[in-house]
């Protein structure tokens, strides 16, 4: 079943429409669903032009697929997702993918802040860049992402997988600052350059390609180590925080 | 008359020792106060009444017709934003707490300009701290980090540490050691006995270097981090851990750079890291008289301390997207009710550029520079001066401010109450 | 002039005596009374279980700790949040709740007074602003003096009088109700980041021991004929071993009060640890029953712990910074300058933690074991060993041996080698359950002359009723029933009006503050004392003036009169 679902031109708005209710299982009993735009309880088909092709009856043979030039407004696409696919042919609003356990997104343009917020599992595929707060935890410290895969292809913001305790999240592009803050297990690979990685870190893996700049200065540097046909310099640490994390980066600099 | 134990509605030193001399109902001399205090009893020149924007000048109206504006305003947005309340008492915030929950809007408070990523790492760690007295009586090391009392708390330093004699410290000035830890040489830096100077955006680096120092993990420090020898960090961690009491107190020099709540987060885990050796507290130098209050009452009434978005009927949080610059630069908000701050003043330009799109109404008892981007202002009495109401002091000590003046002018609570009355009738 | 008539209602109401009665209660303007006009707007109870209105002698609700629960918990309030509905508040939080979620929450179970454990005097103001939010319940707070260096300095000059006069002036000063002391002397020496190790260790500087402030303030509270005992949280809370500390604790008091305790001895689960460290970690609940069974001067509440996730947080802050070292989360402590401290850390109770779960069972065993029912009150010093939104559940435990047996089979399997849990047949009964969920809390608090705790004439008509007939439901098989009826009243009825029906609550409601107020002599006002006021502005950072609290901060202001005998 493909669902497609066109953002409705309107007046020029900037108020965000959350849109938590748009996951594929919820369209196998129709399409009689509701969004908020701000304080206001709207039907989607006010908010979208919503067309439903062929039919389904799990989760995993549904796709939804959002396009419209304002579908950077919509927040929480995708929240709890375990199953089947969403596309958004465009730019995505914030917690895209919030809890996800299974399931793909699949992002054309670019994904707002806290994309993957503690998702489990399932993909996203991310094709522009991604804002702050990339597959992160929620306030509080708790545990970011535990599962899955995030997959960035341009830039992805600060504070990059903060909190990851499981699951890979790799970026094509730089990454910000504060790139794996507090990582307590997982992987993330960032291909190009990024700030101060894996600080605070207790466990996991975090590779930079690139150049971390502004490197903490409580790594233990431990020699080199061969990856992917990469020589990585290899650090333990964040020995501040008697963490047993590994850090691999192609360079680093300090702040001296 | 002498109106004695006024307490100061300037900054969050909330001192309660002031004498204000009043004359002819108005202040004449006040006593005790630092300058900023000072100037903050004598008056500044007030709105006589309510005004509304009418073409490119103001008009006049009435406290009913202002109040009927603001709440039909307010009422029709879909997504409104509250915002400010440090200024103003926690009676009247509690007001403003019910009126968002009611109209379904964001309510926000200047925290998410100052000390909100104090917050954000407090929700991480937690925050060991203790009240002024508790240092003024025992501390024998005070570190100012990424602030300057001199210059933004000026009693600060003569009440609580540096020149405050205490129960454990009968010459204060001789046992204690300050420290003063920022980017350039403050006033502040000037009277301590050690100053470590750090370059910009290297707070968390040194902060981490500490840590790790205080572990015994030395060894692996680089010679120099970000501008301080490793020598400094050495010595700066031995003066921690042969102190008696250690208290930390740090400013929007650390809150507001480069890495933010990290930054704090990283600071409350050196004190938590001092702990195991000593005594140490750490606490937030907060601005505004009552900011700290306005946490508080959100907290207990919406479970947040700021930036509470009540859109779909329960509290949501999250700062960064909650939070009044993210929304006004993100024009994620289509009204603005301003009390007891002046966002003009100190946000971003966007944020103004939003601000003069839509519909604003604020409540403050001065013209400042928010009225040039306001359709009503509503001027009331001020805390502290002819309206009497609860602060909570930067320590969460909470004080029941005095009236000094009696005027004519409403509180903030009696016009936040009558909107909400309106509100209340139309939903 | 408002009336109101419940028919037919099952009563069980300890403090008259009466066991099962079926019988009206009639209300009028928020009072029991004799009869009601015909106009008394009617309930019928259908036969439903009907008890005065729940008391919690122990829980911590409001307050400058409770708050920072919440503020550094922001995953905690997204655990349970509901929206505004009709005159309701929106709330959030699951362990620490805003403080309408609180009121919410405690008034859906037939609560409708709440004793908060913990105020430290310089910050009475802000528990006393969260009253105000607490809309459904009476309210009244303990005071913290565990700390207080003029009621130490006091002691160490042996100087009872002086102790009592600094108590009744501060009493007065921050309108609390009683006196507590959390970790005598510990807090204080927490300020220098020690502690003491028992009753015997004397304070740092002030050269007291919690031995002499336990006794001196148990005496001077006497003298102040307060209506509460002493409310003492013992010295080595969570230790290994610690209930050696608490059974010298309680061997120092004296019986002094023949309308109640002499002392009430708090969250006693956490105080009955044998062992000598977490390796040997054993239950010892049986000495502390035997000792307490033989000496009525001593109620206790029983602290029981829950298995989930909770905040603690209590004055005691060594204590917290100890549980911190073990699990690692985040760690708040709050130190009051000359008077008290607090810390506050989350933790989650596991089945599968050997520790944790004989922390389960000594709870259950203190309620079994304890012979009296007036002698431990059900709690589970909230949220300190479960938010009190467990209390269903461990009522259900204490009814149903075959409910224990079945969640015993649940815990770590070392656990039945520890605690004496498993051999214990005792099934608490209705009678017994009111009494430690209202009557007893009255009686120990010393608030039932003031018409709380029971339903005779003139009392306030507080009164939950449960959708049960004890006559169809067996506890010990229907564990289910009870723990669903004892979750949810039929109603809640609060001075004389429905404040909850089956699960809602109705109203916003208007609570009354109790606080004391000991009319002592000249000599011993503390206001007039040249050498407290001296003090007073030297040492505190705020101005003695500034320092009381206001009347405009309770709502309705219910002041308890004592004659002090100084």
């Amino acid at each position: 079943m493909k669902v497609t679902l066109a953002m409705k031109p309107g007046p020029r708005s900037f108020i965000p429409i959350e849109a938590e209710s748009i996951v594929p299982k919820n369209f196998l009993a129709g399409t009689d669903l509701a969004v908020w735009r701000g304080n206001r309880e709207l039907r989607l088909d006010e908010v979208f032009s919503v067309s439903v092709e062929g039919d389904a009856d799990r989760p995993e043979d549904v796709e939804v697929v959002l396009s419209g030039d304002d579908t950077f407004r919509l927040k929480r696409v995708g929240e709890y997702m375990d199953g089947g696919k969403i596309t958004v042919l465009g730019d995505i609003g914030m917690h895209c993918g919030n809890f996800m356990s299974g399931g793909t997104i699949e992002i054309h343009g670019n994904a707002d802040g806290w994309l993957g917020r503690e998702m489990t599992g399932g993909t996203i595929l991310c094709r522009g860049d991604v804002a702050d707060y990339c597959a992160s935890g929620y306030r509080g410290g708790r545990k970011g992402m535990k599962g899955g895969s995030v997959e960035v292809f341009g830039r992805a913001g600060d504070f990059l997988a903060e909190s990851i305790a499981g699951g890979t999240v790799t970026v094509h592009g730089d990454a910000g600052d504060m790139a794996g803050a507090e990582m307590h297990g997982g992987t993330l690979i960032v291909h190009g350059d990024c700030r101060r990685p894996a600080a605070n870190m207790k466990t996991g893996s975090c590779y930079v390609y690139g150049t971390a700049q502004g490197m903490l200065p409580t790594f233990a540097k431990n020699g080199t180590v061969q990856h992917e046909g990469r020589t990585l310099i290899h650090f333990t640490g964040d020995i501040a925080n008697r963490g047993k994390g590994n850090l691999f980066v192609k360079g680093y600099k300090y702040l001296d | 008359m002498i109106v004695k134990d006024a307490v100061c509605p300037f900054c969050g030193c909330l001192c309660d020792d002031i004498e204000v001399e009043v004359e002819g109902n108005r202040v004449v001399a006040v006593a005790n106060a630092c300058e900023l205090g000072t100037t903050k009893f004598m008056c500044e020149e007030r709105l006589k009444g309510p005004i509304l924007r009418d073409g490119d000048g103001w008009k006049e109206i009435t406290y009913d017709e202002a109040i009927r504006y603001a709440a039909d305003t307010l009422l029709s947005a879909e997504r409104p934003l509250l915002y400010g309340w440090s200024g103003t008492h926690g009676e009247a915030q509690c007001v403003g707490v019910h009126m968002a929950e009611l109209i379904r809007g964001v309510i926000d408070n200047t925290s998410s300009v100052c000390h909100g990523p104090s917050i954000l790492a407090i929700q991480e760690v937690g925050h060991p701290g203790c009240t002024l007295g508790v240092v003024k009586n025992r501390a024998d090391l005070v570190i100012y980090w990424g602030s300057n009392p001199i210059d933004a708390h000026p009693r600060h330093l003569s009440r609580y540490t540096r020149y405050a004699d205490g129960f454990f410290l009968e010459n204060a000035f001789r046992d204690r050691k300050v420290i003063v830890v920022d980017i350039r040489r403050t006033q502040t830096a000037n009277i301590a006995d050690e100053f470590v100077q750090i370059k910009p955006g290297g707070d968390y680096a040194v902060l981490s270097a500490l840590r790790a120092i205080v572990q015994g993990k030395t060894e692996t420090i680089p010679r120099t981090v970000a501008g301080v020898t490793r020598e400094q960090l050495v010595r700066v961690a031995n003066l921690c851990k042969g102190a008696k009491f250690g208290a930390v107190y740090f400013g929007v020099g650390l809150t507001m750079t480069r890495g933010k709540y990290k930054n704090i987060r990283n600071a409350i885990e050196l004190v938590s890291e001092l702990s195991r050796h000593t005594k140490f507290t750490i606490s937030a130098m907060r601005g505004h008289y009552n900011v700290y209050g306005s946490n508080e009452v959100n907290t207990w009434m919406t479970g947040y301390p700021f930036g509470i978005d009540f859109s779909r009927g329960i509290a949501f949080y999250n700062p960064g997207e909650t939070t009044a610059v993210d929304i006004l630069a993100r024009k994620e908000c289509d009204a603005a009710l301003i009390v007891g701050s002046d966002p003009a003043a100190h946000f971003p330009r966007r944020c103004l550029e939003h601000l003069a799109d839509i519909p604003v109404i604020q409540i403050d008892p001065y013209p400042n520079a928010t009225t040039a981007f306001c359709n009503v202002q509503i001027p009331v009495a001020v805390t502290g001066i002819d309206a009497v109401g609860t602060a909570y002091r930067m320590d969460g000590v909470p004080i029941r401010t005095r009236r000094v003046l009696s005027t004519d002018y409403p509180s903030d609570e009696e016009v936040l109450l009558r909107m909400y009355t309106l509100m209340q009738g139309a939903r | 002039m408002n009336e109101l008539l419940i028919k037919n209602a099952c009563v069980i109401d300890p403090l008259r005596g009466i066991n099962a009665e079926t019988m009206d209660i009639a209300i009028r303007d928020g009072r029991i009374v004799e009869e009601v006009s015909g106009a008394a707007e009617v309930i019928d109870a259908h036969g439903a279980l009907t008890l005065p209105g729940g008391i919690d002698s122990h829980t911590h609700i409001c307050g400058t700790k409770v708050n920072f629960g919440r503020y550094m918990s922001p995953e905690d309030m997204r655990a349970g949040r509901t929206p505004r509905r009709g005159p309701l508040h929106a709330t959030s939080g699951y362990s620490v709740p805003t403080t309408y979620g609180n009121s919410y929450r405690y008034s859906v179970m037939g609560y409708t007074t709440l004793l908060e454990g913990a105020m430290a005097p310089l910050e009475a103001r802000h528990t006393h602003e969260e009253f105000t939010y607490t809309p459904l319940q009476d309210t009244m707070a303990n005071v913290l003096f565990d700390g207080n260096w003029g009621v130490m300095e006091a002691i160490r000059d042996g100087d009872i009088k002086r102790v009592a006069a600094i108590i009744a002036w501060t009493l007065r000063a921050v309108k609390g109700f009683g006196v507590k002391l959390t970790n005598p002397g510990g807090t204080e020496a927490w300020q220098w980041g020690k502690n003491v190790s028992c009753i015997r260790d004397p304070v740092p500087y002030f050269e007291v021991t919690p031995a002499e402030i336990i006794r001196s303030v148990v005496e001077a509270n006497e003298l102040l004929h307060l209506p509460h005992s002493v409310h003492l949280h013992c010295n080595n809370l969570g230790t290994p071993g610690n209930y050696t500390c608490t059974l010298g604790s309680l061997g120092l008091i004296p019986d002094l009060n023949r309308k109640r305790q002499t002392l009430y001895a708090t969250h006693v689960q956490f105080h009955a640890y044998g062992g000598s460290g977490w390796r040997d970690f054993c239950s010892k609940s049986e000495p502390i029953a035997r000792f307490v069974n033989m000496r009525p001067q001593i109620v206790m509440d029983m602290g029981q712990v829950m298995f989930g996730k909770t905040t603690t947080m209590t004055a005691d802050g060594p204590m917290e910074f100890n549980l911190y070292r073990l699990h690692h989360d985040k760690w708040s402590n709050h130190d009051v300058e000359l008077e008290t401290g607090s810390g506050i850390i989350p933790v989650i109770y596991r089945r599968k933690n050997l520790v944790n779960s004989i922390m389960w069972a000594i709870g259950l065993e203190l309620a079994l074991l304890t012979k009296s029912p007036w002698q431990c009150l059900l709690t589970t010093d909230n949220p300190n060993g479960a938010p009190f939104v467990r209390y269903p559940e461990i009522i259900a435990l204490l009814m149903s041996k075959r409910y224990r047996d079945a969640e015993f089979a649940t815990v770590h399997p070392d656990t039945a080698a520890r605690v004496p849990l498993p051999a214990i047949e005792r099934e608490l009964d209705w009678y017994e359950i009111a009494v430690m969920t209202r009557a007893g809390q009255a009686k120990a608090l010393g608030i039932q002359d003031l018409g709380k705790g029971h339903l005779g004439p003139g009392a306030e008509a507080d009164i939950a009723i449960y959708p049960l007939r004890i006559d169809e439901v067996d506890p010990s098989t229907d564990y289910r029933k009870v723990i669903e009826a004892f979750g949810r009243t039929e109603y809640t009825i609060k001075r004389g009006r429905v404040v909850a029906r089956r699960g809602e609550c109705l109203v916003d409601g208007s609570n009354a503050t109790f606080w004391v107020r000991p009319k002592v002599s000249d000599a011993y006002d503390m206001g007039k004392d040249p050498d407290f006021i001296e003090k007073f502005d030297r040492y505190y950072t705020v101005r003695m003036r500034n320092y009381p609290v206001q009347e405009e901060y309770l709502n309705r202001n219910r002041c308890i009169e004592t004659e002090a005998a100084i």
